[in-house]
């Protein structure tokens, strides 16, 4: 499983809409730290380099995440089916749960590989504004960007690795879901186009309060809201899961 | 249809039973039942949409059947598992597809792995020689051209020896001299004992060594024409060929007369059914054997089906 594991990152990263998108997260940073309408924006006077992460992953997950992670979950299988590639490889006496679950592995991983690339261009975008200890927050802990007193070094990079590593998280059901309508439409477009619709219809969904709270919309800025992580956690897993599973098992029986 | 219901043909590689496959309500393939024995070249030829392609995925494990059932050395290949797929190899498409970023050797190896070889360096060797591919077998697959990358597909079709070969198309986009190759390389594997299912329009390149050919049309099996055994056939042109052929029938050493045509067509003595058209007086302007040639077979089949 880890030789397949290992090919299927490889064949991940050459993704054209993997290498689009990782380019997008680490020039999305530059642009909004150096932006002349950021104060219009948010009304907010960069004081620490250790702000500049949390611009990039509010305005990048409100939909650029979202549609890259969609669009690489799709692609990953979409493209296999375009190349002529997955015949050739369910040919060989090697169970179809296998192929299909390296590749839901590395679709998930891949938010956490995109945050990080954009975590990284945030780091160097601040730069210019320093890295050291400063009063106010990170925008993604305790108060926001005005803060709760002085922040060090390492309490601000705590802070932004959990934010990060939670929107990661939250962007796992998009992915499995892709892969789901991957499955289904056989399609690199179809899949993402199908997996933005839902996403955009769920959110629609919360016209109705009694299914809000099980919405996997509802929870989609859970990494700046730390309260509702005991229920929106294992709510977003149990998606991510059920989305996978109905992948393998439609996955099994499908005609290629 | 159960399990209890189908009955296996004793010995066989390959085997279709009563397969059909319906896309929403419209029928793609209609009860096709076939076998193709140990060291026996089966050919399946068709117009474009009578459901060649269909019918390989299907024999492959690559889609799933509405009805019936393949075997592959009496393993249901539907409910058997991936093992089933041990004895199998194949390609469905052409040209072959590989990833493209890999090398010819890489994509083998890659191959080997998900077929379960041990050490196979020594065999992808082989097989790359054999393809006359070792001199690019270290570049990228997006160099190959048509022809290589077919080749390289019957590669990793043959690479872990399987007792089973099934191929669509196998010469598509090849020149002569590869189309020679790959024929020599199937008639070998088959007189090894290998049960080779393949798909052609090319029916006249085929007819030296294959066994058998299925005629498909409308999604049906039209007609299986067994090769080779045939008896010694001849054909004759006369005044009347109706009342000949009539008048043939009747004499002993002479069997199976048709009318083909204004020909007359009849196995058996060529003397023996000269002398005696003769002595009826009949006009006979020649009389040649009859090789039989499968594409105006197919042609006539397909036409009148």
């Amino acid at each position: 499983m880890l030789r397949v594991l290992i090919w299927e990152f490889g064949k991940l990263m050459r993704l054209r809409s993997v290498q689009i998108g990782l380019l997008a997260a680490l020039v999305l940073p530059l642009l909004w730290a150096f932006a002349p309408g950021l104060r219009a924006q948010y009304g907010l006077e960069l004081v620490s380099g250790w702000q500049v992460p949390a611009l990039s992953l509010l305005t990048g997950m409100d939909f650029l995440f979202p549609f890259l992670t969609a669009m690489a979950a799709a692609e990953v299988l979409g493209s296999e089916v375009s190349m002529g590639t997955l015949k050739s490889v369910l040919l060989r006496p090697s169970p179809r749960s296998r192929l299909l679950l390296a590749k839901i592995i590395v679709v998930l991983v891949y938010p956490f590989i995109l945050l990080a690339v954009s975590l990284v261009g945030s780091l160097l975008a601040g730069l210019p504004f320093g890295l050291g200890s400063f009063f106010g927050g990170t925008g993604l802990g305790a108060g926001s960007f005005a803060g709760v007193g002085q922040l060090s070094p390492v309490g601000a990079l705590t802070e932004l690795l959990r934010a990060h590593a939670l929107a990661g998280v939250v962007l796992w059901p998009l992915s499995a879901l892709a892969m789901l309508y991957a499955v289904i439409f056989l399609s690199t477009t179809s899949a993402a186009l199908a997996a933005v619709s839902t996403l955009l219809l769920m959110r629609l969904l919360i016209a109705f309060p009694a299914i809000q709270p099980f919405l996997l919309t509802s929870y989609l800025d859970l990494y700046i809201r730390p309260a509702a992580v005991g229920l929106g956690l294992p709510l977003l897993i149990i998606y991510t899961v059920g989305f996978s599973v109905l992948a393998l098992l439609i996955f099994e029986r499908k005609d290629i | 249809m159960s399990e209890a219901e189908v009955s296996s043909t004793p010995g066989a590689a390959l085997e279709a039973e009563r397969l059909g496959k319906k896309y929403g309500r419209k029928p793609v393939l209609e009860n096709i039942t076939f076998a193709v024995q140990p060291g026996e070249v089966y050919a399946l030829a068709g117009p474009n949409g009578s459901g060649k392609t269909t019918l390989i995925r299907l024999l492959t494990g690559l889609a799933f059947p509405t009805s019936g059932v393949v075997r592959m050395l009496g393993q249901d290949v539907y409910n058997g598992g991936y093992v089933a797929r041990r004895a199998l190899g194949a390609v469905v498409e052409a040209p072959a597809a590989f990833y493209p970023h890999m090398t010819g050797r890489q994509n083998l190896e890659m191959i080997a792995f998900l077929t379960g070889m041990a050490d196979a360096e020594a065999r992808i060797r082989e097989v790359l020689v054999r393809l006359e591919l070792l001199a690019v077998a270290d570049q990228p697959v997006r160099t190959y051209s048509l022809g290589q990358r077919q080749r390289l597909g019957l590669a990793s079709a043959i690479l872990h020896e399987p007792q089973i070969l099934i191929l669509d198309e196998p010469t598509s986009g090849l020149d002569p001299q590869g189309i020679n190759k790959v024929h020599e390389i199937l008639a070998e594997l088959a007189w090894k004992g290998v049960a080779v299912l393949l798909s052609t329009h090319h029916l006249r390149e085929v007819s030296a060594y294959v066994d058998k050919v299925g005629i498909l049309g409308g999604g049906r099996l039209l007609e299986e024409v067994k090769l080779g055994t045939k008896g010694e056939t001849y054909r004759l042109r006369v005044d009347d060929p109706a009342k000949a052929a009539a008048f043939l029938k009747t004499v002993p050493g002479v069997q199976n007369v048709s009318l083909r045509g204004v020909n007359v067509i009849f196995e058996g003595s060529p003397n023996v059914a000269l002398a005696a058209l003769v002595r009826e007086h009949y006009q006979v302007q020649f009389l040649e054997p009859d090789y039989f040639d499968l594409y105006d077979y197919y042609r006539e089949r397909v036409k009148n089906a």
